[in-house]
């Protein structure tokens, strides 16, 4: 039987998600963490995929936007469920479950009011392991299913239902985001509690429990293993390009060069768009996407964001390595190089 | 043309010529450069890369030339293939890492600003006829060099522009820097990292895929620490590592093989080459200290007008290519002609110029001399008198022209110096009569005076003759004037017997210790002395006298001082090995009878003691002994009760026993 997320696990299981967690909005965060605890009530029950009945309805919570935007234009507080009882309502089916797509800080906390809102477990587990940037960008699609239908909930009331052939989500999802100011919460990726056994990244809501339980080490974020690429001061950040021209990803290519404090003093490049893609020491690739490659300042032991980056910064470079399934040659293609426009 | 095809001509292309003195002319380089480069690939995929063999030029384009992660990688790659550069479009890559990933993986990167598609055929064409490249730049280089004219600073401004990563400096026959680059200069014309192979620095990565070429290139960075000889041929070898066996002979160090293929005069140069390096002194020892890179030298010879060794000119670099040194002393070669048209000329003018000079002191001493005579104690006067004859110096100037303003001078000076000898003349002619005296003063005011003053020459109030007298023989003059105003400052520069004398404005103490510097610095053995201080020019003579007796007294390489001089260093002064021979012939008699010297040393030992009583203690004899030998000294007709004997007989023993 699993157990129950009560107010100390919240605690826990934000601070465990902020580990690895790139493109947090301190606001916003701190936001949505207020939201959580004014839902949770007596807890959420934390179940794993194959502790469910195979037939129950799960359905996949995530934040979609800015969280930036988030944290100006307040939520309502009902999109969670008001998105889930549309994607009912298509279905004709109730949701027995909901499940996150990824896991990093607030996407790790608004599935959980979602189950609150609607009295319903929360699956242990995720879709990627990591976060991508894009709602196609999981497990589910590598294991096949579709991320739609989608519903999607804005903070002013809106509504917009998304049918559509999996590969044309994110296309249509952007500008609808941007219409509702920024970000809203959608619910998508419905599948059957057996199917989500098969394609979901298990145990890591479990794992963040752990990592963020006071003293815990970092590593305990990372449940297939991390690794300290350099530690070293950045001497650069720069405009990039030769990512590919047609790619539509949210944010502009950039490029950060830290200089290896101690050791080999190696030259590293880090590739970043929407997030590090690659890293190149001394013009050898060392670690790359699908793996999470991200920066800690040596200072706060905090993750630096790529736009946050600033010449001067101390930064400790980790990798912390994708679940197995990343590493197939259906989850490169989905979530390795190539997909960030990297022609390797 | 037999020099342009010297050996090494046709051997292949370098990246740093190409940079240097190529196709890529302009271009941002950062790395040595020192790969020679064979062919060129065009990689516009980095999967290419792979493929890319040895020694090739490497041009980047589309996507491979994308980012700075794609140069990046494309260096790492192309470094792992051992290929000769990287060229890529400037703009791709920041200069800042592209710098730095250059030094540590020791490839060269390159930036452009045309389309690089363009450069990488011009880059084939220069690495398929490497002689055709280097023609190129010997023509250039006659152009601007027949431009330059014939200026020493303006042939090696051209020298050292035209062969960037060689420093080419001109030295006269002492080995003195003359024009060109200054040891000094060396860390600006040198490239970045060029003299810093990165074993130096701790932790350079190297992987172990390193491609064939690597472990040469790498051997010769390690032996480079140990010697500069060593280091050449290392450098040599390393390149010759992978090359088939007929490339051998082309893989000789660089200069000797151009050297063995040219003139005799050549040869000489090289054979000197050796000891050059090693007896340089200050100069090598400053370039040792960046020498890791010195991997070769050139040097050619440049004759004076009358076939003397006018000079040497000496390019250094450390590039590896075999032909660039050939091509280096191409040009240099080429220079040969304007630096010897330079030199004549410029000796012309300088000789020209100490005769004014010259001419111009001696004026000054003997109108001040005159003037003296004419007048005796009219020092006042002398105080006020110079004040108008300033005033009107600039006028003389200017009326002169501004344009060769040492020519004008020249010129004047001349017409004066035919003028002085009957002007002075009339001027001790006329006697001490009033007007003779008004006569001289004009002349004092409006010629040699306001000409010295112009010089810089102290004319007025405290003055302190010195002079200088070479232990050797010494005929350049100009050269000596040269290194005593260099030491002294402005101050005028006569001959004097075998020397030069002059006066300064300083004080006894502190000319002397010029004096001494400047003695140092001559190229031949010399001492000086230094007179007393005067008033005014009238009273020079004097201490220039001074001057010269305390330089005859002055130990060989010091200066003596007038002031300082007593008994002690009077009796030094003397002429003795001049003496020995006047003093033997008056001891003639004595020597005659003298076996074995003794009755010598005790006429000595009497004379130099006072008595006999004292001589016998010093002999530690009895005194009877001294009166005898005595008794026989006198028999043979020297009269020692006489003083004038007295005299004579103790300086000759004086000058024999010393």
């Amino acid at each position: 039987m699993g157990r129950v997320i009560d107010r100390d696990e919240l605690g826990r299981l934000s601070a465990g998600s902020r580990v690895f967690a790139i493109g947090t909005e301190e606001s916003a965060y701190r936001l949505t963490l207020d939201w959580a605890h004014s839902v949770i009530g007596s807890g959420v029950e934390l179940v794993t995929a194959g502790e469910a009945d195979p037939g129950t309805l799960c359905v996949s919570i995530t934040l979609v936007g800015s969280t930036t935007a988030l944290g100006e234009q307040l939520p309502a507080g009902d999109e969670p469920a008001r998105a889930v009882r549309a994607l009912e309502r298509r279905l004709g089916e109730r949701a027995g479950a909901v499940v996150a797509l990824n896991l990093a800080a607030e996407n790790a906390l608004v599935p959980l009011i979602a189950a609150a809102q609607l009295g319903v477990p929360l699956i242990d587990g995720d879709g990627t392991g990591r976060v991508f940037p894009l709602v196609e960008q999981t497990t589910y699609a590598l294991g096949g299913l579709s991320p739609a239908p989608l519903a999607l909930a804005g903070g002013s009331g809106e509504l917009v239902l998304l049918e559509t052939p999996g590969d044309r989500v994110e296309e249509l999802l952007r500008p609808v985001v941007l219409s509702f100011g920024g970000w809203g919460v959608a619910a998508c990726y419905p599948m059957t509690a057996g199917e989500l056994a098969r394609v979901v990244v298990p145990g890591t809501v479990s794992l963040l429990l752990r990592a963020g339980a006071p003293g815990a080490p970092r590593s305990a974020a990372a449940p297939y293993g991390v690794r300290t690429l350099c530690r070293g001061r950045i001497l650069a950040v720069e405009g990039s390009t030769g990512h590919g021209a047609d790619l539509a990803l949210p944010s502009l290519p950039s490029s950060i060069v830290v200089q290896e404090s101690a050791g080999l003093r190696r030259l590293v490049r880090l590739e970043a768009h929407n997030e590090i893609v690659l890293a190149l020491a001394d013009g050898a690739p060392v670690a790359m996407a699908p793996d999470q490659i991200c920066m800690i300042s040596t200072e706060g032991g905090m993750v630096v964001d790529v736009d946050k980056a600033e010449p001067g910064l101390e930064v400790e470079v980790m990798v912390v390595r994708a679940a197995p399934v990343w590493h197939t040659d259906r989850g490169q293609a989905l979530g390795g190089l190539r997909a960030f426009g990297l022609p390797l | 043309m037999g020099g342009v095809r010297a050996a090494g001509w046709e051997a292949p292309i370098t990246v740093a010529e190409l940079v240097n003195a190529g196709p890529l002319a302009g271009a941002r380089m950062y790395g040595t450069g020192e790969v020679q480069v064979r062919q060129v690939r065009i990689v516009d995929e980095l999967s290419v890369l792979g493929q890319v063999t040895p020694h090739t030029a490497v041009v980047l384009i589309g996507a491979a030339a994308g980012g700075g992660w794609a140069v990046e990688m494309a260096m790492r790659r192309a470094w792992e293939q051992a290929a000769a550069c990287v060229i890529a479009p400037s703009g791709g890559l920041s200069a800042g890492s592209g710098e730095v990933l250059a030094e540590r993986l020791g490839i060269t990167l390159i930036f452009v600003d045309e389309d690089p598609l363009i450069v990488a055929v011009r880059i084939a064409s220069a690495a398929s006829r490497p002689e055709a490249a280097r023609t190129q730049l010997v023509a250039r280089c006659a152009t601007r060099l027949a431009e330059a004219g014939p200026s020493a600073r303006r042939v090696l401004g051209v020298l050292n522009a035209e062969l960037p990563g060689t420093s080419v400096t001109f030295l006269d026959r002492y080995g003195r820097h003359v024009a060109g680059a200054r040891p000094t200069d060396r860390p600006g014309v040198e490239r970045p990292g060029q003299d810093r192979p990165d074993l130096d620095r701790p932790g350079a990565e190297r992987p172990g895929q390193a491609g064939p070429d690597r472990s040469g290139v790498e051997r010769a960075g390690v032996e480079e620490a140990g010697g500069r000889v060593a280091v050449r041929e290392a450098g040599g070898r390393s390149l010759e590592g992978e090359q088939p066996p007929l490339r051998a002979a082309a893989g000789e160090p660089p200069v000797a093989a151009s050297d063995g293929a040219t003139t005799d005069e050549d040869g000489r140069s090289h054979e000197a080459r050796g000891e050059r390096a090693a007896g340089r002194g200050e100069g090598g020892a400053s370039r040792g200290g960046r020498g890791a890179g010195a991997r070769w030298s050139a040097e050619v010879e440049v004759l004076d007008q009358e076939g003397g060794v006018l000079g040497t000119l000496v390019a250094v670099g450390s590039s590896r290519s075999p032909g660039w040194p050939a091509a280096v002393r191409t040009v240099l070669n080429l220079a040969v002609a304007p630096l010897t048209a330079w030199a004549a000329r410029e000796r012309l003018r300088a000789s020209r110029d100490f005769a004014l000079q010259q001419a111009l002191a001696e004026r000054l001493l003997a109108e001040a001399e005159a003037e003296a005579e004419a007048a005796p104690g009219t020092g006042t006067e002398h105080g006020t008198g110079p004040e108008p004859g300033a005033g009107a110096a600039p006028g003389t100037t200017a009326e002169d022209g501004t344009g060769a303003e040492t020519e004008a001078r020249a010129e004047t000076g001349a017409g004066t110096e035919a003028a002085t000898g009957a002007e002075a003349g009339a001027g001790t002619g006329a006697g001490a009569g009033g007007p003779a005296k008004a006569g001289s003063k004009a002349r004092m005011e409006g010629g040699a005076r306001v000409e010295a003053v112009a010089l810089g020459w102290p004319v007025e109030g405290e003055l302190t003759g010195y002079h200088v007298r070479p232990t050797a023989e010494a005929a350049d003059s100009p050269l000596a004037r040269t290194l005593i105003t260099a030491a002294l400052g402005q101050v005028p520069v006569l001959p004097r017997g075998e020397g030069w004398a002059g006066w300064s404005a300083l004080d006894p103490g502190e000319l002397a210790a010029r004096l001494a510097r400047g003695v140092r610095s001559m190229p031949w053995p010399c001492v000086a002395g230094v007179g007393a201080r005067v008033e005014g020019l009238r009273s020079v003579g004097e201490s220039l006298l001074g001057a010269e007796a305390a330089a005859f007294v002055a130990a060989p390489g010091t200066v003596a001082r007038a002031d300082r001089m007593g008994p002690a260093e009077l009796l030094g002064a003397l002429p003795t090995g001049v003496l020995r021979t006047p003093a033997a012939v008056v001891l003639r008699p004595l020597l005659a009878v003298d076996k074995d010297g003794t009755l010598l040393e005790t006429l000595a030992a009497v004379l130099d003691e006072g008595g006999a009583l004292k001589a016998a203690e010093r002999l530690g004899v009895h005194r009877n002994t001294v009166t005898t030998r005595l008794e026989r000294v006198k028999s043979v007709g020297f009269d020692l009760d006489d003083a004038a004997t007295r005299l004579a007989l103790q300086l000759a023993c004086h000058v024999l026993l010393r």
